[in-house]
């Protein structure tokens, strides 16, 4: 599902944010990206999103070497790859149901698909009755519940989060897991940039460590140092 | 179908809420685009006035050759005999010595002092000649050829006054042509820099938009369709402030005695109507162009 070949990735000439990364992940993979600030995380799911080029190497995701991707098939390749972020990234002008519709309306799906899918997803992560609220009405943990909505709601092949509970009370961040889990099983590849310890020791998935741009460690129910 | 109605509403919903959110700046570029179509306007309709009005001159009497007063008859008969035969000339009229009279009577209506003096025997008899083709210097190589004629006095052409009413016009047209190109462009560099404010305020829209895998093409439509929009809005404003100069203009020349001379630059409803959507049609692609500049770069990252 995604394939990193030799990936290097320079800004401005200097710094190596990622530095010769080598790594496969597969089809339904749960992996945690583990590391200090600055050790490459970010900027390895940006080269995922076809948001950052690869200075060298090759990135393949879905199938799409992203090295070779016409820049007009990029969002299309995002279509397969849902994101959430650790600021949640809401409208805060549209309401929970609208947020998670906007992102169905702007690829241009029809509205009976979004007025049946939105619901169901609103259900999944537990946020029907919330549907008319606005996203300063909501807590942090339900912001971050409307974001994965959003990010899964197309049923990408792909869900990238950035550190997802790094705003979020461990109470709170126990039950996004719990959402990413599940979303996990319908057979989503989940990659999770974080520093949350806990919630990487109690996961027990597969943990990539970085150091300056570095794979140092790559275990299978691994935890967090 | 069902499909493009959905985002038709998208579209539509999008472009309004965008000009409500910038509701001055909105107004500032619709009044320019206005002002430079409008300017545009009126040099299409000076441009179809001044070859309305110089095509009249030159369908009517081209020059007149003027003959002695005391010129034999033969004389007159044999000349009149040549012009009618010549290839360049389509008809020739001649004037008689009693209605050249009649034509000084009517101009001197109000000197009767002036026409005292003068009798029906000193006024040249005259031909008006039409040549074929209504150009100055075939009109001015005819005239040559009789103006060393026996029995010819002068002849005399409408060319310079043709000409200098049509360099004044073209002057005039130059005018407003850069006028209107400098306005377009200051119009199209508002545009878009409303456009370029339009979409940093809704920046994190933008940033979903990109994030969910919308096309750039599709983040680009409102925007796009948003500057359009002013520049119809302008283009339209244009055309109204155009036509109603039109009009006012027209009494004016209708009314004034001093500017009757300009009676015969009136403008047909064929041209007029044409002039009009031309206006507005400059209005929507300035504003296009100028949107669509603008959505481009802020969108190439």
């Amino acid at each position: 599902m995604i394939r990193l070949d030799n990936v290097t990735k320079i800004y401005k000439g200097e710094t190596h944010a990622v530095d010769g990364v080598t790594l496969n992940i597969e089809k339904g993979e749960f992996v945690f990206l583990v590391g200090e600030s600055g050790s490459g995380k970010s900027t390895m799911l940006r080269l995922l999103t076809a948001e950052e080029p690869a200075t060298e190497g090759d990135v393949h995701v879905a199938g799409k070497d992203l090295s070779r991707i016409s820049k007009w098939r990029v969002p299309y390749l995002r279509r397969n790859i849902g994101s959430v972020f650790q600021d949640f990234k809401l409208l805060p002008q549209k309401t929970v149901y609208e947020n998670v519709a906007f992102a169905l309306e702007v690829i241009g799906r029809p509205k009976n698909i979004i007025s049946t899918q939105v619901p169901a997803i609103l259900e999944l992560v537990g946020l029907s009755h919330k549907q008319k609220s606005f996203p300063n009405e909501l807590s942090g943990g339900e912001q971050q519940r409307v974001s994965i909505a959003r990010a899964f709601v197309n049923r990408p092949l792909i869900l990238l989060a950035d550190e997802p509970t790094g705003n979020l009370d461990p109470n709170t961040a126990q039950e996004i897991m719990r959402l990413l889990d599940r979303i996990n099983r319908t057979g989503t590849t989940v990659v999770m940039a974080t520093h949350d310890q806990t919630i990487v020791d109690q996961m027990r998935r597969r943990v990539i460590a970085l150091r300056a741009g570095q794979v140092v460690r790559d275990e299978q129910q691994g935890v967090y140092a | 179908m069902a499909g493009f109605l959905g985002r038709a509403g998208y579209f539509s919903r999008e472009t309004w809420l965008n000009v409500r959110r910038n509701l001055t700046l909105t107004v500032a570029a619709i009044l320019t685009v206005a002002v430079g179509v409008m300017l545009v306007g009126l040099g299409l309709m000076a441009r179809s006035a001044s070859a309305n009005a110089l095509g009249r001159w030159q369908g009517g009497v081209q020059f007149e050759i003027f003959l002695e007063p005391d010129i034999a008859g033969g004389q007159i008969d044999a000349l009149g005999e040549e012009l009618r035969n010549h290839p360049d000339i389509e008809r020739i009229q001649f004037v008689t010595q009693d209605q050249a009279f009649a034509l000084l009577e009517e101009m001197l209506v109000d000197e009767p002092e002036l026409l005292a003096e003068v009798s029906v025997a000193s006024l040249p008899p005259s031909y008006r000649v039409v040549p074929r083709i209504a150009e100055g210097e075939i009109i001015e190589s005819l005239a040559a050829q009789f103006r060393q004629r026996p029995g010819v006095y002068s002849v005399e052409t409408g060319r310079q006054q043709v000409d200098a009413i049509r360099e004044w016009f073209n002057s005039f047209r130059w005018i407003v042509l850069l006028m209107s190109i400098v306005l377009a462009a200051a119009s199209a560099m508002l545009i878009f820099n409303m456009i370029r404010v339009a979409m940093f305020a809704r920046r994190r829209e933008i940033e979903v938009m990109k994030l969910v895998g919308a096309t750039n093409s599709f983040i680009r439509l409102p925007f796009i369709l948003e500057g359009m929009l002013h520049g119809l809005a302008g283009g339209v404003v244009g055309a109204v402030a155009a036509g109603a100069l039109r009009s006012h203009v027209e009494e004016l020349f209708g009314r004034s005695e001093i500017l009757a001379f300009f009676r015969s630059f009136t403008v047909t409803s064929g041209q007029f109507t044409t002039a009009i959507i031309a206006t507005v049609l400059m209005g929507v692609v300035v504003g296009a162009l100028g949107s669509a500049f603008a959505a481009g770069r802020f969108l190439d990252v």
